[in-house]
């Protein structure tokens, strides 16, 4: 069987990418978003980018393929070379042969209407024949794991499967590196797992790589990690050295392996790959904790939590879903037979993978769409008999995007949009204001243009909109996406503070360690039906339903087991070690 | 739900050459144009209708089908107001309501219709890659092809973007439905600033995506697909010149006009 090795062009040379002292300020900034960066890249090696939003990633990305400075205004000083040959002068279409580019947006880098046509897409504009367009389509359809699917349309490919044809599309051309920009932040764990172990075999044929990326544990398995801050490496070493330094990642907004980190605060010098390596460290540092190690993490003795679970639920049905089914026009059954309670206080994750029904659920409880059987209690009125601005001041929806809703000229006109179309007095309106952007913690902003904004801010804005209304329950959708770890922290303290305040919270998310970190209640949809619907630690002990759902619990939380205990987060997990040993 | 009109059938009308389906659509345009009666619209009406039900098109044109009503309908109805000829049958305030009036408007209503079913039939039956190519082999620059083709593949995506604004504002208590028909337009400003701003970004990253993957290396880009010439498409050419000749020769005589009064 051919493999990705049969379509990875001739080695490049000894250096795949040279960086020599590159500066880029775009146009109107006040400072360089990269700051005289230089690094080399070995032939074949694999380089993973970290860093806070803002610290200069993406715009690294888009220098190497002279996307700067040829697409965007600014200043740009400095040398790169690809397979030692000088981008100068180069045009962006005269790049792509040599740099292959898969950007995070996959809907905006496919363009044709079946998958052999989008990979053939790079070679007809490079003006290559027939014949050898038909030589390469298979070899890198096959190397995606995409053979089979050459005459389907590449909107009716699942999220994983649209990055891998991007990702072949750029293969066909052979280029000597391959630049990939956050190529999962918009996919469920499926669709990140099935990215990931793309990038794993391409990397064991000799292609060399740059992988953007906010989860540090997908970046183990890299040559080499490069930290940004501000526009420069802050640190660029193998994983182990870099992991080590936890500090280091916190203050570049980078989050810290969690297995790492645990292991570090428990006073271990070791950077482990994999639960087994931590827990091997840990043994031999706490040889006490021997004795309660489980060969099979199934054994009952792994379900005793260590005993902080924190309920906040008032008990009463503030909302209620009654055996609710839905299908789209002539389409499938979208959500069958649901029930559901949320109770004031509540903060539950509904999980599930892309198409379960997570998005029609949340649509159904604010009523943008109404069910086909079944129905919506709101504070015991049935949702069908009120308007949709009556739902509103009861449950507030925050899409995922949050530039859905963005249209003011100020950050304090966005939010008094809401109170406004209800009527309120001007001093009411304002009041509100100010508690809202107080919460989110944008006050200082009020008066700035809500599309300057970063997309954390952007993001709180969205929650601020909506929060105006003085809701009783708050469905979030992906609150976390495309926001780096330290807005990511930032976003769900916030979230967490409403939910103390007494607003029953609803996110929907693919990301482990929010669900093990934040909610004490766990929904898990397939295929419209709800199959799970409990606690958290009970969500994490079912091995089987994780597995055959594409989700899987934190490291951390796998590590705990290990010991005959189950900690959802790395403190719990150190207090618990530091307990017993 | 599919937002792409394309619908892989196979069908012979599928497999057309792309250039013949482009001048198909300029010759549906071009016949409807020439003619106003209803009835002189009816041939290339039942043309389109048979190619439907041959392409398997109807999909679309149930999607579409409150667009086509409401076409006819309010066109109908406008010229109802505006066009102020013949014998007044009913006394209606505003209205003029005449047998020419009615004709007129149907005719209007239809031909737009007609218009759009042309557009529908064609988008049914031509992949993205076929357009490009057809308006390539006569000589569109590539580029303004290429341009053309992909815009028909991002209004769908705009088209979904500004349902989940709509949705987006409505859950802040915003209702669209407010006053006049004046205001009712000005209550959308919060939709279409965010589907504006959505799709300068989405066409900037589009644009990014499309230089990184070659676009514009050559002028001259090859095709993988080969579109050889069959004598389907010699006879569809043929019916397609007698068609659009027929609809000239109607105009020429004034047999698809509306009466005397044209």
């Amino acid at each position: 069987m051919k493999t990705a090795a049969h379509i990875v062009s001739a080695t490049p040379g000894p250096h795949a990418v040279w960086v020599q002292g590159v500066t880029f300020t775009y146009h109107g900034a006040d400072r360089p978003a990269l700051r005289a960066v230089s690094f080399v890249q070995s032939a074949g090696e694999m380089i993973g980018v970290m860093g806070a939003s803002g610290a200069g990633k993406s715009t690294l990305a888009k220098c190497l393929n002279r996307i700067i400075p040829e697409f965007e205004d600014g200043d740009f000083r400095g040398t790169i070379e690809i397979a030692g040959e000088p981008l100068e002068h180069l045009r962006v279409c005269d790049v792509a042969p040599k740099v292959g580019m898969v950007f995070q947006d996959f809907e905006s880098q496919l363009f044709s209407t079946n998958v052999a046509h989008e990979v053939a897409f790079a070679m007809e504009q490079v003006g290559m024949d027939r014949a050898e367009m038909d030589r390469r389509i298979i070899p890198a359809l096959e190397a995606v794991g995409l053979r089979g699917f050459e005459h389907r349309d590449p909107m009716s490919l699942s999220g994983g499967e649209k990055q891998r044809l991007a990702i072949a599309s750029v293969l066909a051309l052979r280029p000597a590196v391959i630049v990939l920009d956050e190529p999962t932040t918009d996919l469920d764990p499926e669709g990140r797992a099935e990215v990931f172990e793309l990038i794993a075999k391409l990397r064991t044929q000799g292609l060399s790589l740059i992988v953007i990326e906010h989860e540090s544990e997908e970046l183990r398995a890299a040559d080499r990690i490069m930290v940004l801050r501000e526009g420069e490496i802050a640190v660029d070493g193998p994983p182990a050295e870099v992991f080590a330094r936890t500090d280091l990642l916190m203050g570049c907004g980078v989050r810290p392996p969690g297995l790492g980190h645990a292991l570090k605060l428990l006073g271990i010098d070791a950077q482990p790959e994999n639960v087994e390596q931590a827990c091997d460290a840990i043994v031999r540092a706490y040889p006490r904790l021997a004795a309660t190690l489980v060969d099979n993490i199934a054994d009952p003795r792994a379900s005793e939590p260590p005993a902080t679970a924190e309920n906040a639920s008032t008990g009463s049905a503030f909302m209620a879903i009654e055996d609710v089914s839905f299908s789209y026009a002539g389409g499938p059954r979208v959500l069958d037979s649901i029930d559901l309670r949320v109770e004031g206080g509540d903060f539950i994750a509904i999980v599930g993978q892309n198409g379960s029904g997570k998005t029609t659920l949340a649509k159904q409880i604010v009523g943008l769409l109404q069910p086909a059987t079944g129905r919506v209690i709101i504070e015991g009125k049935n949702r069908a008999q009120m308007r949709p601005a009556e739902t509103a001041r009861e449950v507030a929806y925050v899409f995922q995007n949050p530039d859905h809703q963005i249209f003011a000229a100020t950050v304090q006109e966005e939010v008094a949009f809401g109170p406004r179309n209800f009527g309120l007095a001007d001093g009411e309106i304002r009041r509100r204001c100010d508690e809202a952007l107080e919460a989110v913690g944008l006050l200082s902003e009020r008066q700035s243009d809500p599309f300057l904004l970063s997309k954390g801010e952007r993001q709180r804005l969205a929650v601020a909109s909506v929060l105006v209304l003085r809701p009783r329950m708050l469905i979030l959708d992906e609150p976390t996406t495309g926001l780096d770890h330290r807005e990511q922290l930032r976003m769900m303290a916030l979230v967490r503070d409403l939910n103390r305040a007494g607003i029953a919270i609803v996110i929907i998310t693919h990301t482990p360690w929010l669900v093990a970190e934040y909610a004490r209640r766990v929904v898990l949809l397939r295929k419209g039906a709800k199959i799970f619907d409990g606690g958290v630690r009970e969500f994490f002990m079912q091995d089987e339903l994780l597995r055959s759902s594409s989700f899987r619990a934190p490291e951390i939380t796998e590590l705990s087991r290990r010991f005959g205990t189950l900690a959802l987060t790395t403190d719990e997990f150190v207090a618990w070690v530091k307990g017993r040993a | 739900m599919p937002i792409y009109l394309y619908i892989d059938r196979g069908t012979f009308v599928h497999r057309l050459h792309p250039t013949v389906k482009v001048f198909a659509l300029f010759v549906m345009f071009w016949s409807v144009y020439w003619v106003d009666n209803p009835i002189a619209l009816a041939p290339v009406g039942l043309v389109m209708l048979w190619i439907a039900q041959l392409t398997d098109s109807w999909p679309n044109f149930y999607r579409l089908r409150w667009l086509f009503a409401i076409l006819v309908f309010t066109t109908t109805i406008a010229w109802m107001v505006f066009y102020r000829r013949g014998a007044v049958l009913v006394n209606v305030p505003i209205f003029h309501v005449s047998r020419l009036s009615l004709v007129f408007g149907v005719g209007r209503g239809i031909k737009l219709a007609e218009l759009l079913a042309a557009s529908v039939l064609f988008l049914s039956t031509t992949k993205i890659e076929e357009f490009t190519y057809g308006l390539q082999r006569i000589r569109v620059p590539y580029r303004v092809g290429f341009a053309i083709s992909l815009s028909f593949r991002l209004v769908p995506l705009f088209i979904d973007s500004a349902v989940t604004i709509v949705d987006a504002q409505r859950l802040r208590g915003y209702d669209f439905n407010e006053g006049g028909p004046i205001e009712r337009v000005r209550r959308y400003v919060p939709v279409v600033i965010p589907v504006f701003m959505g799709a300068l970004r989405k066409a900037n990253n589009m644009a990014m995506a499309l230089e990184a993957r070659g676009f514009g290396f050559s002028h001259e880009p090859t095709t993988f697909i080969d579109y050889p010439v069959t004598p389907a498409d010699i006879t569809a050419f043929a019916f397609l010149i007698g068609l659009g000749a027929l609809y000239f020769m109607l105009y020429w005589t004034g047999l698809g006009g509306i009466g005397p009064l044209k």
